[in-house]
C-alpha cells in the first residue's frame, strides 16, 4: 500500500497563543490566590432575609471566629491566627485587646447560623471586657444577587 | 568581506518542557484557590460596661424576645416586653416597629429612631434567628440595637 504525503515534512502546531492564555491564567490565580482573607474560618455564616447589612469598610480589623461544632456547640474560637479552647475566653480578650492597641479599629465577629446564642453572647462579653467600648461587627453571608 | 551564512535550517527552543510545568501550575492554583464567599455586616455598639445609665422613662428600651422553634429560617417566635399587642412573626414585628416610630408617615410616633431596643434571645436560640430579629429592627430604621444577655 502506498503512501501520499510528503515524509519530510512535519506539521507544527502554533503554540503561542496557547502559553499567552496558560499564562493569564497563571497570573490570574496567583493574584487571586493572594486576595482570600486567611482570617476567615469556613462556616455557614447567618443570611438574614432582605438584610440591610452594608459590605464593611477595609479597615485595620480583628477577626473572631466561634467554629461550630454539632448540635449548635462551639468547638474552638480562632483569632488572629490564634486556636483557642471554649474554657480561654479571658485569652481571647487579652488577644483582642492588643490588636485594638495595635491599630485594629473593627472586631469581626463570625458565628455559624446553628451555633446557640449563649456561646456568642459569651463572646461578645468577652469582647466587651476589653474595656474601650469596641464597635463589633456582626457578620452575616452576603448577598449574591 | 565574505559573510558566512547559515544553511535554512530553524533553531527554535523545545517548548514541551516549559508547557509541562506551566500546566502543573495552572492546575495546582485552579485546585488550591478557594474563593471567599462575600460577606456583609451589622455595626453594633458595646456599652461601657462600668458606666450605670440611667433611663428615664423616655429611653426605657424596647425589649423583645426571641425563641427559635425549629430549624428553619422562619421558625422563630418573638414576643415584646411590655403593654403590647402579641406579634406572630419577624414581619409582624416589621410592621409594629415602623409604624410605631416616630416621624414617618402615617406612625403613632412612640419611638425615636435613636430609641434603644433591646434583643433579648433565649439561650439555646440559634444564632441566625437572633440575627434575623436584628436585621427586623434595622429594616425599621432603627440605629440603637443591642443584643442583651440570654433569657
Amino acid at each position: 500500500m502506498a503512501r501520499r504525503g510528503n515524509p519530510s515534512s512535519t506539521i507544527n502546531a502554533n503554540m503561542t497563543p496557547m502559553i499567552d492564555v496558560t499564562f493569564l491564567l497563571i497570573v490570574f490565580f496567583v493574584v487571586v490566590s493572594q486576595i482570600v482573607d486567611r482570617d476567615a474560618v469556613s462556616m455557614d455564616l447567618p443570611s438574614p432575609e432582605n438584610a440591610v447589612a452594608a459590605i464593611p469598610s477595609p479597615q485595620k480589623k480583628v477577626v473572631v471566629n466561634i467554629v461550630p461544632s454539632k448540635n449548635g456547640e462551639v468547638e474552638s474560637i480562632v483569632v488572629a491566627g490564634h486556636e483557642l479552647s471554649w474554657n480561654a475566653l479571658p485569652e481571647l480578650t487579652s488577644i483582642v485587646k492588643t490588636h485594638l492597641q495595635g491599630g485594629a479599629v473593627a472586631v469581626h465577629l463570625r458565628a455559624d447560623r446553628m451555633t446557640q446564642y449563649t456561646y456568642v453572647h459569651q463572646v461578645i462579653e468577652a469582647i466587651r471586657d476589653v474595656g474601650s467600648s469596641p464597635r463589633i461587627q456582626l457578620v452575616i453571608e452576603g448577598d449574591l444577587e | 568581506m565574505i559573510i558566512k551564512r547559515r544553511s535554512a535550517g530553524s533553531m527554535g527552543l523545545n517548548l514541551t518542557s516549559m508547557i509541562d510545568v506551566v500546566f502543573l501550575l495552572l492546575i495546582y492554583f485552579m485546585v488550591a484557590t478557594e474563593f471567599k464567599t462575600a460577606e456583609e455586616s451589622f455595626p453594633m455598639d458595646l456599652p461601657m460596661r462600668d458606666h450605670g445609665q440611667t433611663l428615664t422613662l423616655d429611653n426605657e428600651p424596647l425589649v423583645i424576645f426571641v425563641e427559635s422553634s425549629g430549624e428553619n429560617p422562619n421558625d422563630v417566635r418573638v414576643r415584646l416586653d411590655g403593654p403590647w399587642d402579641s406579634i406572630a412573626s419577624l414581619e409582624d414585628l416589621l410592621s409594629f416597629l415602623r409604624k410605631n416610630k416616630a416621624g414617618t408617615f402615617g406612625s403613632s410616633g412612640l419611638f425615636a429612631e435613636t430609641h434603644p431596643i433591646r434583643i433579648k434571645p433565649t439561650s439555646k436560640t440559634r444564632w441566625d434567628h437572633a440575627v434575623a430579629a436584628y436585621n427586623t429592627a434595622a429594616r425599621a430604621d432603627y440605629v440603637n440595637i443591642t443584643l442583651d444577655e440570654p433569657s
